[in-house]
């Protein structure tokens, strides 16, 4: 009977229930979304601010911060300011997974901008349920090509070319300029060196002598060790440096110690090729100059170039005693994308706008990079391409040959590609203006 | 017990006919004795025994509000053991355990403070202690069962009841609630998955302590007695538990003399010396993750570095092998006890890894932790050794007799009919949470399926703060006294059980269950908790 009863009431409030999700079905979609209010949006970064990784990266919120600061003094994006939170993760799984959910259930961000690395996103990733809530997962700061992958990653928007593009174009640029020097690899030993191997294998080099090491495993003593022992390579063997800056800086250290720099043709990555950092780790300048190096933007230290001399203004301003440099360059561009972005989802901002903004829009976005943007419906991938300079004891990277030649690829088979992408202008004074 | 058989189609009865089937089954079973009552403070305090030998008590205050709350308490040791170090130091597991209880507590004063205070709101209590220890659900729900219908005929003015209990006690809970249609709201804290999963989560990492560490651990097949006077078996397990202690404590100690690259111990004789050269807390890492343990513990924040050279690379690399260190050494006696245990009731080997594929079920954790377990290089060297296909690391057969004993003790299946709410640590090495996701997944299905109503549950977390690792002047970390929250198993405050308490009484009244803002509100205080419907903890990868 009292089963009964309940089953009763059950029945009629569910019919009341019922009734009510009919009539909010006819209604239109609400801008419910948190962090949006009629005056600011709030932004989320889970970041390393702290650790060696904060060492070489920590000045990327800072710089999107700046930037930011710069779009609300100049009226904000449709009459909004946009307020960025940020997280120090130390680049810890554990502690990026933390900091990514209080940024969404403790900040009530709208969106999440610049996150960085692999491990630690993609771990957050899913422990904050980013894909469930629909949070806008934008320009994360890594180059892992499974961010790429929509169906795991619905709402992630890949900016970096992935490694795997990196070390395709970079095989072609060993194959077409050291042909006959020895290559020995030196990688991490996780999905950031594994997709580099993948991309390797794929552009068709042949490795001599490949060394995986786990991360924050590589000190002074092994570094020396790995180096004595590749210095038994005839000839001057080229080494690909594919790990992070600090590790680029250990391994040049240790070269300096055993007077070996001479010995190799040193190439580092993307990732761990920003001369400043490695000159701020104490790597000689006389070690830097002549280190062949991949990037997509223009060289950070080229005043000539418009995009790099708006964002050092805005530094110097919005963000000061910060030396202007790559890092600080990756993180102004991401956030002139995220305001493109912001802009292109119109007044009425919710999550789903932001995300199909990006997808409709997002490759006619105005950036400094010297490669495409491929953001599409079916694409979330960013920047595909790189370009090989060759750096001097001042730390600028100067195009190999004196001649930028860029190219472009993908993450598995596809050709390699001389580009013939023309970057769009700097939009007056740097302040985007699309919709 | 035998005597009384409940069969799910009771489920069909009315509470009102169910009763009744239990007034005229109850006479025909072993007499049960009437209980004794007594008046303490306006409460009268009635205990007895029911038919089948399970203890209960019920606790009645004067100004009663008509809503009973029917607590079902956690696992308790069939085995007895001897006073071990770590295990059993205090002889807690020596002595059988029968008392019923009444609420819930992380000691018997909190227990006791729990219950002053419903019953000062006007609640009455109760609590069965069953008569059969170890994965005794069905006994259990038994218990409660005949403890509803004794309480009823004592006092015809409950109108309410509301079922509550923590681990398997959250299970019997959630199974009784499920089950028999008289239960009117449930609460359950750190829910257990079924007999079938835990017991393998157990026996997975067992296993590979045993094949990694010291291959004479014998873990799965204890002798069966023939007498009663016939300890074979249990001198097995007794010493299956010093050697796992021996293990567990080299460990440690290598971990203590050398963190960034600790020794492997000296019993693990089948693993080669080209193994040996990854660190073993890579090792004791992939081990947990391989079996679902959570990669945080009491000490153990898999963040914070003590102060200078190794403060990053501990908070990567060592703290989370640290913590699965840690989760196991305090989950031993469960594993261990319980998976004898459950030999002893179904007769034989209940683990079966014959067909596991360790190896698929890294994922993504193969890269979040690459670090940690020393690259991918090293991490497939292991994954290699605990193949199939090395002969070195022989898989375990079960008999098919035991496995279908064990898949059938009874379990919940996700169709709630009632305001049910869950609360769980995210970070619990015994009932991970990947059980609450799976019950979410189960009410879920049995939505679809029609035998649920939607919106009927309620998930609470319980979360270990952002960083808490706390380190000595030393550099060594340092265990709390107080279990940290979040972690470990432990049993909530006596404020959070109380909010529960309150949300569950409400849920019991009304129906219904208490609205999301209307659970944080009464949670707002409190930074360890939250409430997120799209928060997804993994599944337990038995469950997968």
């Amino acid at each position: 009977m009292i089963r009964n009863n309940r089953m009763k009431r059950f029945t009629i409030v569910s019919a009341v229930v019922a009734a009510g999700a009919m009539v909010l079905s006819t209604l239109p979609a609400q801008a419910a979304d948190p962090g949006v209010t009629a005056t600011e949006i709030k932004l989320g970064v889970s970041t390393p601010l702290t650790g060696s990784a904060g060492l070489a990266y920590g000045k990327v919120p800072g710089a999107m911060k700046a930037y930011f600061d710069y779009i609300n003094a100049n009226g904000g994006v449709n009459g909004r300011k946009i307020k960025l939170v940020v997280r120090d993760d130390k680049y810890l799984p554990t502690l990026a997974a933390t900091q990514t959910t209080n940024l969404i259930l403790k900040d009530n961000v709208f969106a999440l901008v610049g996150a960085l690395g692999t491990a630690t996103h993609s771990k957050a990733y899913t422990a904050a349920s980013l894909a469930s809530k629909n949070v806008p997962d934008l320009f994360v700061n890594t180059g892992f090509s499974g961010f790429g992958n929509i169906s795991k990653y619905p709402t992630t928007f890949t900016v970096l070319p992935s490694y795997a593009m990196e070390a395709k174009i970079m095989s072609k640029f060993i194959k077409e300029n050291y042909a006959g020097q020895a290559v020995a690899l030196v990688a991490q030993d996780d999905e950031f060196g594994v997709d580099g191997v993948n991309g390797f294998k794929a552009g068709a080099l042949a490795i001599t002598k490949t060394t995986l090491y786990p991360q924050s495993s590589i000190t002074e003593a092994t570094a020396k060790a790995l180096l004595t022992g590749l210095s038994a390579i005839p000839g001057k063997p080229v080494i690909v440096l594919f790990g992070t800056t600090d590790v680029t800086a250990t391994i040049l250290k240790a070269a300096e110690s055993l007077d070996l720099v001479s010995k190799f043709t040193w190439i580092a990555g993307s990732v761990g090729g920003d001369a400043n950092t490695l000159l701020a780790l104490k790597v000689k300048s006389t070690t830097i100059d002549g280190v062949l190096a991949a990037s997509f933007f223009p060289d950070a230290k080229d005043t000539t170039d418009e995009y790099v001399s708006q964002f050092m203004t805005i530094n110097t301003k919005y963000n000061k005693d910060v030396t202007f440099d790559n890092i600080v360059l990756q993180g102004m561009n991401s956030a002139m994308l995220t305001v493109q972005a912001l802009r292109a989802a119109g007044k009425n901002l919710t999550r789903t706008g932001l995300i199909n903004a990006i997808q409709d829009k997002g490759a006619n976005f105005a950036s400094a990079a010297l490669v495409p943007l491929n953001y599409s419906p079916t694409s979330h991938v960013g920047y595909n391409g790189y370009w090989f300079g060759q750096l001097n004891a001042k730390g600028e990277l100067k195009p190999f040959g004196g001649k930028l030649s860029v190219f472009t690829t993908d993450s598995t088979a596809g050709a390699i590609e001389a580009s013939t992408f023309k970057r769009p202008a700097m939009p007056k004074n740097g302040i985007p203006t699309n919709s | 017990m035998k005597n009384l058989k409940l069969k799910k189609g009771l489920v069909a009865l009315t509470s009102a006919a169910l009763i009744s089937v239990f007034a005229v089954a109850v006479p025909s079973a072993a007499r049960a004795a009437e209980p004794t009552c007594t008046t303490v403070n306006n409460v009268e305090i009635c205990t007895g025994t029911d038919g089948n030998g399970s203890k209960y008590e019920i606790r009645m205050p004067e100004k009663f509000n008509g809503m009973m709350f029917l607590y079902s308490h956690g696992i308790r040791n069939q085995v007895l053991l001897p006073k071990i170090p770590v295990v059993n130091p205090d002889g807690a597991y020596s002595v059988p355990r029968s008392a019923p209880e009444v609420a819930p507590g992380r000691t018997a004063a909190d227990q006791e403070i729990i219950a002053q205070t419903l019953l000062k709101q006007g609640y009455a209590l109760a609590g069965a202690g069953v008569q059969v220890n170890g994965w005794s659900v069905p006994e259990a729900i038994e218990a409660n069962l005949h403890l509803i219908v004794k309480a009823k005929d004592l006092y015809p003015k409950i109108n309410k009841v509301v079922s509550w209990g923590d681990s398997l006690g959250g299970h019997i809970s959630q199974s009784l609630s499920e089950q028999y249609g008289i239960i009117d709201a449930a609460a359950n804290l750190h829910l257990a998955g079924s007999a079938a999963n835990q017991y393998s989560y157990a026996n997975d990492v067992l296993w590979m302590y045993k094949t990694l560490f010291d291959p004479t651990i014998k873990g799965n097949g204890y002798t069966q007695p023939v007498s009663a006077s016939d300890t074979r078996g249990y001198m097995e397990l007794i010493g299956d538990i010093t050697k796992l202690l021996t293990v567990l404590n080299a460990l440690s100690t290598a971990i203590k003399t050398n963190p960034t690259a600790p020794a492997w111990p000296e019993t693990a004789t089948n693993v080669p010396d080209s193994l040996k050269i990854i660190p073993v807390r890579s090792a004791i890492l992939l081990i947990g993750l391989l079996a679902g343990m959570p990669t945080q513990s009491t000490t153990y924040d898999s963040a914070s570095g003590p102060a200078g050279p190794l403060e990053t690379t501990f908070g990567l690399a060592i703290s989370p092998a640290l913590a699965i260190l840690e989760n196991t050494s305090t989950a031993l006696a469960l594993g261990v006890i319980g998976n004898y245990d459950a030999e002893m009731r179904c007769g034989g080997s209940i683990f079966d890894n014959t067909a596991t594929d360790y190896s698929a079920r890294l994922g993504d954790n193969g890269d979040i932790y690459a670090a940690a377990l020393s690259g991918k290089s090293a991490t497939a060297g292991m994954l290699a050794f605990l193949s199939r296909l090395n002969p070195a690391a022989p898989r375990v057969a079960a008999s098919a007799a035991s496995v279908a004993c064990i898949n059938n003790q009874a379990a919940y299946t996700g169709k709630i009919t009632v305001p049910t709410i869950t609360v769980s640590q995210t970070a619990d090495q015994i009932t991970p949470a990947g059980y609450v996701q799976k019950l979410k997944n189960q009410y879920e299905a049995a939505i679809s399926n029609g035998d649920a109503k939607p919106g009927l549950l309620l998930n609470i977390w319980n979360k270990p703060p952002d960083s808490y690792t706390e380190f000595a002047a030393t550099g060594a970390a340092v265990t709390p006294t107080v279990p940290t929250t979040g972690t470990s198993h432990y049993m909530y405050t006596n404020a959070q059980i109380l909010v529960i308490a309150k949300l569950l009484a409400s849920a019991g009244k009304s129906g219904k269950l208490p609205s999301v803002a209307t659970a944080k509100s009464a949670l707002k205080n409190d930074p360890s908790m939250f409430i997120d419907s799209a928060y997804k903890p993994e599944l337990m990868p038995q469950d997968k």
